[in-house]
C-alpha cells in the first residue's frame, strides 16, 4: 500500500513537470525513481527507459507503465499510468473552459501565435539532443536523413510507422 | 465525466459527427503504430486526422496543437483530447485518450513480461537502433512541417531563435521558454505569426 501511494506522488510529479513531452519526461522518470525513491538502480532505469523509447506509444505513458509494473507488479503499473495521465487531464479540461470563454478577444489569438513558433523551437531542441543521443556514426546520420527525405518527399502517402520499420529493417543488415 | 451536451462543441466541429468507436480505432491505431513519443505521435495524428480521414483542416490541427503542448503531460495524449473533444465533446476526448494510452500500456506489460530477456540479442538489438534512428529523422520532419508553416516572418524566426537559445544554451525550464515566445508573439504584432492557409491558399 505504502509503496503504490508513494508511486502514485511519484508519477503525479513526474506528470506535472513533464513539459514538452517524452524527452522531457525521461530525466524526470529517472530523478524520481532512481535518486529520490532508490527503487531501481541507474543501468536497469536506463534499459527501462531505452525500451519505453523505442515501443510504441507515448513515452510518458510507457515509462511510468514499466517502472510501475518493476516497483509494484500490475497494480503499480496502473497507479503509475494513471498519476502521469492526472495532471494534464486536469489542467487541459480546465484549460478549455477557460479558452471558450475568452476565445474572442483576440488576446490569446495574439500570443498563441508566439507559442507556435515556441512549439518549434521546442522541437527542434528534441531534434538536436535526441540526434546526438542516437546518430553516433556516419551509416547512422544516413539512415536518419533517409528517413527524413524519404518523409519530405513522400509527404501524406508513406506511413512514418512503415519508414521506422524500414530502418530497423535496415538496422538489422547494417549493425 | 460530464453528460455530452452537443451544443457545447467547439466551433469547427464537423458537419457529420464522427462515431465514438471511428475516434478510438484512429486513435488505437496512432497509439499502435508510432514510436518516438508524442512529438513524433503529432506527426501520424496529423497524418491519420488531417490527411487520411479529413476530420480536422490542417490550420486546425496546429492551432490545437500549440494548445497541446501548453499543459505539461504526453503530448499526444493532450492532442487526443483537444481532437476528441472538438470530434464529440467530453465522450470523443475519453475514447481518443484510451485509444492512445490502451495500446502503450498494453504493449509494455507484454515486453515487461515476455520480450525484455531478447533484448540483448544481437538482431532485436540492431532492428532496435535502427528503428530508433528513424525517430530522429521522424522529429527531423516535424521540425520541417512546423517551420515551413510557421517560419513565415523575420519576426518568427527571430522569436524561434531566441526561445531555442534559451532552451538549448541556458537550459531554461521548458514551460518558461514557452512563456516568453508566447510574450513575445504578443508584444511583436501577433499578425505577423499567422499561419500560412495551406487548405485554402493556391499554389
Amino acid at each position: 500500500m505504502g509503496t503504490l501511494l508513494q508511486l502514485f506522488v511519484s508519477f503525479i510529479t513526474v506528470g506535472l513537470g513533464a513539459y514538452g513531452g517524452g524527452l522531457v519526461t525521461v530525466p524526470l522518470i529517472q530523478h524520481e525513481v532512481v535518486a529520490v525513491r532508490g527503487w531501481l538502480a541507474a543501468e536497469e532505469m536506463a534499459q527501462l527507459l531505452a525500451v519505453a523509447q523505442m515501443t510504441p506509444g507515448p513515452i510518458a505513458i510507457n515509462g511510468a507503465t514499466f517502472v510501475g509494473y518493476r516497483v509494484a507488479g500490475l497494480p503499480g503499473s496502473v497507479v503509475a499510468t494513471v498519476a502521469v495521465l492526472l495532471p494534464s487531464l486536469l489542467i487541459l479540461a480546465a484549460l478549455i473552459r477557460v479558452m471558450d470563454r475568452i476565445s474572442g478577444n483576440g488576446h490569446l489569438e495574439r500570443a498563441r501565435g508566439g507559442l507556435q513558433v515556441g512549439v518549434l523551437a521546442l522541437i527542434l531542441f528534441a531534434v538536436w539532443s535526441y540526434g546526438t543521443v542516437v546518430v553516433t556514426g556516419w551509416v547512422e546520420l544516413a539512415l536518419a536523413a533517409g528517413a527524413f527525405c524519404l518523409l519530405v518527399v513522400s509527404e501524406g502517402k508513406v506511413q512514418p510507422a512503415i519508414v521506422i520499420l524500414g530502418c530497423g529493417v535496415l538496422g538489422i543488415a547494417l549493425f | 465525466m460530464s453528460a455530452v451536451d452537443g451544443t457545447t462543441q467547439p466551433s469547427g466541429a464537423p458537419d457529420a459527427l464522427v462515431g465514438l468507436r471511428s475516434i478510438f480505432w484512429a486513435f488505437f491505431r496512432v497509439g499502435m503504430l508510432t514510436i518516438g513519443g508524442g512529438l513524433a505521435m503529432a506527426t501520424v495524428i496529423r497524418h491519420e486526422l488531417v490527411l487520411r480521414r479529413r476530420w480536422v483542416s490542417d490550420a486546425e490541427f496546429m492551432r490545437e496543437m500549440a494548445t497541446a503542448t501548453l499543459v505539461p503531460g504526453a503530448i499526444a495524449v493532450n492532442i487526443a483530447h483537444l481532437q476528441g473533444r472538438r470530434l464529440r465533446g467530453t465522450a470523443g476526448s475519453a475514447v481518443a485518450i484510451l485509444g492512445t494510452v490502451l495500446p502503450a500500456f498494453g504493449i509494455i506489460l507484454a515486453v515487461a513480461l515476455l520480450a525484455l530477456p531478447y533484448f540483448e540479442n544481437p538482431v532485436v538489438a540492431a532492428f532496435l537502433r535502427g528503428c530508433a534512428i528513424a525517430v530522429a529523422g521522424q522529429l527531423a520532419f516535424a521540425a520541417f512541417v512546423f517551420a515551413r508553416t510557421h517560419l513565415r516572418s523575420v519576426t518568427s524566426v527571430a522569436v524561434c531563435a531566441v526561445t531555442l537559445t534559451v532552451l538549448a544554451v541556458f537550459g531554461v525550464h521548458p514551460v518558461v521558454a514557452m512563456a516568453l515566445a508566447g510574450v513575445l508573439g504578443y508584444v511583436l504584432a501577433g499578425d505577423r505569426f499567422r499561419p500560412a492557409r495551406i487548405d485554402t491558399a493556391p499554389d
